[in-house]
């Protein structure tokens, strides 16, 4: 530890030994023992008269000798309250010191006003501010230093402290030379030892960044919102336009479409006799397009729908649904003839849509059922197993075609196909309707797959629906 | 069987041909009037003055110039002259709203016209057997079948 300034016992420390008090002492004690020194030299009895006081020496030795005792005494116990007083009076001096230090060291704004409003005290950062000194800021008020109406709200919140008797936190503004500056200030009063508020304390921090930052933060909030509204709406409007669309598609679309495949069929049932082979090749040719771009059109209006339909949550039975879309499958397709060994779990239960599940389903196992459709012994498997995840998955599994996994990615893309059309029939909707619908219901799709040895579809459903969606939600 | 005309409101001419063909493809001849706009049908239907047309059967396609299908069914269904005379909705997708607001309006069944010419007249079959016979007088009223 440093040594205190002002403790150092010399010179001071001597002077202030040498006190009138304590010289008298000693010259009394030194009187004392030259007297018995002289007395003890020049007389026999201890009863003769000393040549100084004319009282006997030994008398004279004792008085002398008390009178210095207690005058020493003395010396100390005064030079003791003495040493006490400067102590206090320094530790004292050292704790305002500190103290000073401590508010002239901090970046807040701390001063002291009496209960007038003039100042008693400001630290440094004030001085700084406002470019007055301590020194000269002594007895002035607010209203020396700021405009009126900044220096009346000063006033008024010390009073309201002052009214209280506690700390009080307010914002206040003081005009600065860059302007206005925001400030949380702490008030609290001052009690002096009667328990009387003399004076107020006032400590203020600048919180201008952060009104700034906080007003920005709002403009930018409230920009946002904006912004989302705005989209929001944009993304309605887009999703009225996607719905007339469709209906357009359908409407306008279809109608050229059935006069061409109409025309067609009745040209080659009513007047097929008028052409030749090529002819008639030609003519089926024109109908089986037509049908390719019904389906086509049937498809992207399921994709759309999938997309913009409202979702009913309700529990789903998919054992059923699957059951039902294969018994379906079987019945139109009968002209396949090669075996295939069809297992679907029981209790596969799930909530979402109903009717989009079951549009996902037949998309599914429509695709195990047209990928097998070469295999001599195909099966096709519906059931659920437990991820690591602990998530249950539902999967459509075959043992058909397959695909490359390089291409993975490509499969939930509409019109991307794997196959070309002669090898599988398929417009190239029909896994990105089901992605379309998984992803509606806020759950994830994927498959596996190797080319020629099948592949497996599987596909996790949330329990209960996700956070509302915005217009046009599921959307990609 | 039921003499009556059926009254076919459609715009495109390639669909009034294909249906007139599918019909006669059933052995249902010359029995289709075809009107081009909702207005011509509510004037065949309901006119202002002289004889209305009293079809077997009313083909309304949803998607007609000036009154719109849904529209001329309304008006249909709320005059008594009407009321009870057979109306097949004529949609081309499945749009649940339209066949859903077909039905509200009073509509006796709807058909989603299919691409397929052979199709439509398995539809066209369906519909003639059973709305044409619907109205004919019964065996024991004496009219031959």
């Amino acid at each position: 530890m440093r040594q205190r300034p002002g403790t150092n016992p010399t010179p001071t420390g001597l002077r202030s030994v040498l006190t009138p008090t304590a010289l008298a002492a000693a010259a009394a004690i030194l009187v004392c023992l030259l007297d018995l020194s002289l007395g003890l030299a020049t007389t026999d009895s201890p009863l003769a008269t000393s040549p100084l006081l004319g009282l006997p020496p030994l008398v004279e030795v004792i008085l002398l000798g008390a009178v210095g005792v207690l005058a020493l005494v003395s010396a100390a116990r005064s030079r003791v309250a003495q040493v006490r007083a400067e102590t206090a009076r320094l530790r004292a001096d050292e704790d305002s010191q500190r103290l000073l230090q401590v508010i002239d060291n901090t970046s807040a704004v701390i001063y002291m006003r009496d209960r007038d409003g003039r100042y008693l005290l400001v630290n440094r950062r004030y001085e700084e501010l406002f470019g007055v000194k301590r020194e000269e800021i002594v007895g002035m008020s607010d209203f020396d230093l700021f405009p009126p109406a900044a220096a009346a709200e000063f006033r008024a919140n010390d009073l309201k402290a002052l009214a209280r008797g506690a700390a009080i936190q307010f914002e206040e503004t003081a005009p600065q030379e860059d302007g206005p500056h925001a400030y949380i200030t702490v008030k609290y009063p001052i009690t002096d030892a009667a328990g009387d508020h003399y004076a107020i304390c006032g400590i203020s921090t600048d919180i201008t960044d952060l009104k700034r930052a906080e007003a920005e933060a709002k403009s930018l909030n409230a920009g946002l919102e904006a912004r989302v509204r705005e989209r929001t709406a944009e993304l309605e409007a887009s999703t009225r336009e996607l719905d007339a669309f469709a209906y357009s598609v359908s409407h306008d679309l279809r109608a050229p479409l059935r006069a061409v495949a109409g025309f067609s069929e009745l040209l080659l049932e009513d007047y097929a006799a008028g052409l030749d082979d090529t002819g008639r090749d030609y003519l089926g040719r024109v109908v089986a397009a037509t049908s390719r771009m019904s389906r086509l059109i049937d498809d992207l209006l399921a994709l759309s729908r999938a997309t913009r339909v409202e979702l009913s949550w309700r529990p789903v039975d998919l054992t059923a649904i699957a059951q039902r879309v294969l018994a379906d499958l079987r019945a139109t397709d009968s002209g396949r003839d090669r075996p295939i060994e069809l297992i679907v779990e029981q209790g596969l239960r799930a909530t979402g849509d109903p009717a989009l599940l079951e549009l996902a389903l037949q998309n599914l196992i429509g695709n195990a059922w047209k990928f097998t459709a070469k295999q001599d012994k195909a099966l096709i498997h519906v059931g659920a197993d437990q991820l690591p995840d602990g998530a249950r998955a539902f999967f459509v599994r075959d043992t058909g075609a397959g695909f490359d996994m390089r291409y993975a990615d490509k499969l939930f893309i509409p019109f991307q196909r794997l196959h070309s059309r002669e090898d599988f029939a398929g417009s190239g909707i029909g896994l990105a309707i089901v992605g379309r619908i998984i992803a509606r219901h806020g759950g994830r799709i994927w498959a596996e797959g190797h080319p020629e040895r099948g592949a497996v579809f599987r596909f996790v459903l949330p329990e209960r629906p996700p956070e509302p969606a915005h217009p046009g939600g599921g959307a990609r | 069987m039921n003499d009556a005309p059926i009254l076919l409101a459609e715009d495109n001419p390639d669909d009034v041909l294909l249906t007139r063909r599918a019909f006669s493809k059933n052995g249902f001849e010359n029995r289709i009037i075809a009107v081009p706009d909702g207005e011509a049908c509510l004037a065949a239907l309901l006119p202002a003055v002289g004889p209305a047309l009293n079809p077997a059967l009313v083909l309304l396609d949803i998607n007609l110039p000036k009154i719109g299908g849904l529209d001329v069914l309304g008006r249909l269904r709320a005059d008594p002259r009407t009321r009870t005379v057979p109306v097949v909705i004529l949609t081309t997708s499945r749009e649940q709203r339209d066949v859903i607001e077909g039905y509200r309006l009073g509509a006796n069944s709807y058909v989603c016209k299919p691409v397929s010419f052979t199709a439509f007249v398995a539809v066209v079959r369906t519909l003639a057997t059973y709305w044409l016979r619907v109205n004919e007088p019964r065996p024991d009223s004496g009219a031959a079948p």
